[in-house]
């Protein structure tokens, strides 16, 4: 029982990271068409930038507001002079994104270097309770606390605000929200950033909670959020949240009772769900 | 003298017309023997690096002309293309060292590459071809072949992980004159196979869907199964790529099967031009030679050492500013060319 416990709690902490990178990348793709290549690079980003700003002030809260606010600044650069200039063009799109994830994750690398940067958890989150055979990391609850959090933040302002409703008016038709007078654009750059800033922030919640951050976290974390964006369908934000909890939990159990299958597990899970419902399980059945 | 070049051009192209079955002009067969000719002495005049980075050339045109054949002829974008050109590596490497170093088991890896490129192919397309389109494709893929890069660094009795796969190759292969010809006899191997399938009914069907998939399904063509033997053929050829690479450099490691060596075939066909074929080769041509340069060019600065910051900037330039590639360009400045001789002539 204690065991099924801590791995629920670590799937679910596991599901939180996964999501804050997969609902940005998810919505930009139902909003815009877009699947944006460098959103791991934008996690790495945060990763690096959190470690830099942590280490040098020594404020937990310093280093998230770093991240979040410095991925959202590179976001809008990217959007703005880059994605900007292939919309309606599916194939520049995916191919320019690609060019500047190896361009980004190369300038990671010449800033601060090829070797891993090592960052501890911060004091008040450093502990863990037990219960018998089980370990219950604080800082995992922490993450799952924050997920919701920007879960429940998400939803508020997909259905309750007025630039949610252009948004999700703009996943279905958004050459109908540009005829009703819209300026659809200033949304697309909304969004966009706004995904770069929740894939910071997600970055910045991963370097401590596996206690530093190497070049390659980025393109590991943006492969696990494609596989939630294509098992919970293009463009659902609910399909990216339920999909990362699934694969995290999902995760959890295998890397703990057959860790030998834990890479291949997710692609099984992927290859099922494209075989009995190729749209996903929360596909809005759109072909963008 | 304008006059006279325009004269010259008429004069190529009135020959193209008349040797058209050949499709040869006498502009492009000097061409040709001149390259020919160059690259037949080169490996005698040069030294040791040059001999390395022109086979390096030769084998990965052979990549990235089976890159082209997916994205160029089907418009699918794979990510996980890395997997048959790192696998192939791999197990000439594995077959080399745990088997015996000599030609018999070598024949065997040759073998054991096109079964596994195969069946590798015949999953990938299971997967990819099932639904969505080029995006969820790309998705996939790139998930793909991280998965199979993952797998190799994890298996260490196998492939040694991250640290790599060195191992002797048989005699045949040890001297650098003779791999380097071998290489080149690859290249033109590959290309002319390749053409035959472009030219073949089968290859003007995967045009037809790259221009217009639902109308290629309209006229009755069952695209996903084109599809999937347009990924067959560039799947083998670049597992073939592989394992040549691999007889070339005796060595294999988990770069070979990143997403950034896909990147690299697909850079190759962006700068030559995409759905060209030729473009590979110039592309392959291209980014070795401007790797080289920038290489020696480390003594200057050290920014130069850092390949892939140019690699990306390269590719996203390409794309911003000519999509056509450098053959792309050279057919439509051809094209308006010969639109402007017509005119000339009314």
């Amino acid at each position: 029982m204690d065991i099924f416990l801590m791995l629920l709690i670590n799937g679910l902490a596991e599901g939180a990271l996964i999501f804050l990178m997969a609902s940005g990348l998810s919505i930009i793709l139902g909003l815009m068409g877009v699947v944006n290549f460098s959103h791991g690079t934008l996690f790495l980003w945060g990763g690096y930038l959190f470690v830099w700003a942590y280490t040098n002030s020594n404020s937990f809260i310093l280093g998230i507001a770093s991240a979040v606010i410095g991925t959202f600044i590179l976001g809008a650069l990217l959007e703005v002079l880059f994605v900007r200039k292939t919309y309606g063009k599916v194939t520049a799109q995916i191919l320019i994104t690609l060019g500047l994830m190896i361009v980004f994750t190369d300038l990671v690398r010449l800033i601060w270097g090829a070797t891993p940067l090592v960052v501890a958890r911060p004091d008040f989150l450093a502990g863990a309770w037990r219960f018998g055979g089980a370990v219950i990391v604080h800082y995992r609850i922490f993450l799952i606390a924050v997920g919701i959090t920007v879960a429940i933040g998400i939803q508020l302002l997909l259905t309750k605000t007025k630039i949610g409703m252009i948004i999700r008016a703009g996943v279905q038709r958004s050459d109908m929200v540009e005829a009703l007078g819209i300026n659809i654009k200033i949304y697309f750059t909304l969004v966009f950033t706004g995904g770069a800033a929740l894939a910071g922030l997600g970055g910045a919640l991963f370097a401590p909670l596996v206690g530093g951050i190497s070049s390659g976290a980025g393109m590991s974390n943006q492969v696990l959020a494609f596989i939630v964006v294509v098992i919970g369908g293009m463009g659902s934000f609910i399909g990216s949240a339920i999909g990362s909890v699934f694969l995290g939990l999902m995760g959890a159990l295998i890397a703990w009772y057959v860790p030998q299958l834990a890479i291949v597990a997710n692609v099984t899970l992927m290859a099922i769900v494209l075989t009995f419902k190729p749209s996903g399980l929360f596909g809005l059945a759109v072909k963008k | 003298m304008t006059g006279l070049f325009y004269n010259l051009i008429e004069m190529i192209i009135k020959r193209r017309k008349v040797y058209k079955n050949l499709s040869i002009s006498i502009g492009g067969l000097i061409f040709f023997t001149t390259l020919l000719l160059f690259v037949t002495i080169l490996p005698h005049v040069s030294g040791f690096s040059t001999k390395v980075l022109y086979s390096r050339i030769f084998i990965l045109a052979v990549y990235g002309m089976s890159y082209d054949i997916l994205r160029g002829y089907t418009g699918f974008i794979n990510l996980g293309h890395a997997i048959f050109f790192g696998s192939g590596a791999y197990i000439v490497g594995i077959f080399l060292t745990h088997f015996g170093n000599n030609l018999t088991v070598l024949a065997l890896a040759i073998l054991t590459v096109l079964i596994y490129s195969s069946l590798a192919a015949l999953i990938m397309g299971k997967i990819v071809f099932k639904g969505g389109g080029v995006i969820a494709a790309a998705m996939v893929t790139m998930a793909l072949g991280e998965i199979v890069r993952n797998v190799a660094e994890r298996w260490r009795e196998v492939t040694m992980g991250a640290d790599g796969l060195p191992f002797r190759v048989p005699d045949m292969f040890r001297d650098r004159i003779m791999i380097y010809y071998y290489a080149f006899l690859f290249l033109i191997i590959m290309t002319l196979a390749l053409r035959q399938f472009i030219l073949s009914p089968t290859g003007r069907v995967l045009l037809a869907i790259r221009e217009n998939e639902q109308r290629a399904i309209f006229l009755g063509f069952d695209t996903k199964k084109y599809k999937m033997i347009a990924l067959q053929v560039a799947g083998l050829s670049a597992g073939l790529a592989g394992a040549m690479f691999a007889l070339l450099n005796r060595f294999a490691n988990t770069d070979l099967l990143t997403v950034q060596q896909t990147l690299n075939a697909l850079l190759m066909t962006l700068v030559g031009g995409t759905g060209t074929l030729y473009g590979a080769i110039v592309g392959s041509a291209f980014i070795s030679l401007t790797q080289d340069t920038l290489l020696d060019l480390r003594a200057v600065h050290p920014i130069f050492d850092r390949w892939l910051l140019f690699f990306g900037s390269i590719y996203v330039l390409v794309v911003l500013f000519m999509p056509s590639g450098f053959v792309g360009l050279y057919n439509s400045k051809m094209a308006k060319l010969q639109v402007r001789l017509v005119q000339r002539k009314k």
